[in-house]
């Protein structure tokens, strides 16, 4: 049970050392705050980003966004 | 060999679910277990795509024409996807990138599933409504729709690059973006050329 244990901590422990630490100054809160986000299911905060960048863009070009549209729908 | 097959079918299955729920866990896994066999499936899926490609772009059915737009699309994608993994590899490593090219083969192999994902919706909705749309109430509702989906796809699609660079080549943001920033520009010429050939016009990357 102490072997498993052990094993068990000691890969938790050479992925963790495996990376370099992540830091970026004073944004470094933000960045762990975002990227915890995107670790488990991140589906709810893909489909709200991208809800509020079209919205961004409907509102910025209008009724353009069909002929963008238009565009990538004969992209394939 | 059909045991290997099987096996990594199996492997493939768990992965692609992986990458839906638990991205990151699964990535640094994937990256470092992964096995090329698991590719083989990506690969189908990007034939399968490729032949009603060209079935909904040959718009009649002419077995040699549309075998020979499949093969045309399916080469330029593997030799896309063969450049995209050597560039990584090799501007990562002028930028003390640690990784193995095998990592970053089967890491950016399955960064390929939200682009077949993206293109199989696409060529689907061509055929269940074509354009050009209009400006109509529900045209401009599907527009929002489609450019909602496809974002998502494409965060999905940035999210799986950013963890094959990140445990692909163990580098830190700064350097992910430094690469990028190298890379980017390649395959942005390597897209348009792809574009002035008229093999893809959305860049299948």
């Amino acid at each position: 049970m102490k072997d498993v244990t052990y094993k068990k901590f000691l890969t938790r422990w050479e992925q963790v050392v495996d990376l370099p630490p992540q830091t970026l100054g004073p944004f470094t809160p933000v960045y762990k705050s975002f990227i915890r986000r995107l670790k488990v299911m991140p589906w709810p905060y893909f489909v709200l980003s991208a809800a509020a960048c079209v919205l961004i863009l409907y509102f910025l070009i209008g009724s353009t966004i069909t002929l963008l549209v238009t565009l990538l729908q004969r992209g394939f | 060999m059909l045991d290997q097959l099987i096996m990594s079918g199996i492997a493939f299955g768990r992965t692609t679910i992986g990458l839906v729920v638990r991205p990151y866990e699964t990535y640094r896994k994937v990256v470092g277990k992964g096995g090329a066999w698991e590719l083989v499936y990506v690969a189908a899926l990007a034939i399968v795509y490729f032949s009603l490609a060209s079935l909904v772009k040959v718009a009649a059915f002419r077995p040699f024409l549309l075998s020979k737009h499949a093969v045309v699309l399916a080469v330029a994608a593997l030799v896309t996807y063969m450049l995209v993994v050597c560039v990584v590899w090799l501007v990562g490593k002028q930028f003390g990138g640690k990784g193995t090219m095998k990592g970053i083969a089967v890491g950016w192999g399955y960064t390929m599933l939200p682009t077949v994902c993206w293109f199989f919706m696409t060529s689907l909705l061509y055929i269940l409504l074509p354009p050009p749309r209009t400006a109509s109430i529900a045209g401009t509702g599907f527009s929002v729709l489609f450019l909602v989906v496809s974002t998502t796809l494409f965060f999905w699609k940035l999210t799986l690059g950013y963890l094959t660079l990140r445990f692909g080549l163990k580098l830190d943001l700064w350097r992910i973006l430094a690469v990028v920033g190298v890379v980017g520009p390649v395959m942005g010429v390597w897209s348009w050329g792809m574009y002035r050939l008229g093999i893809f016009r959305v860049p299948f990357l």
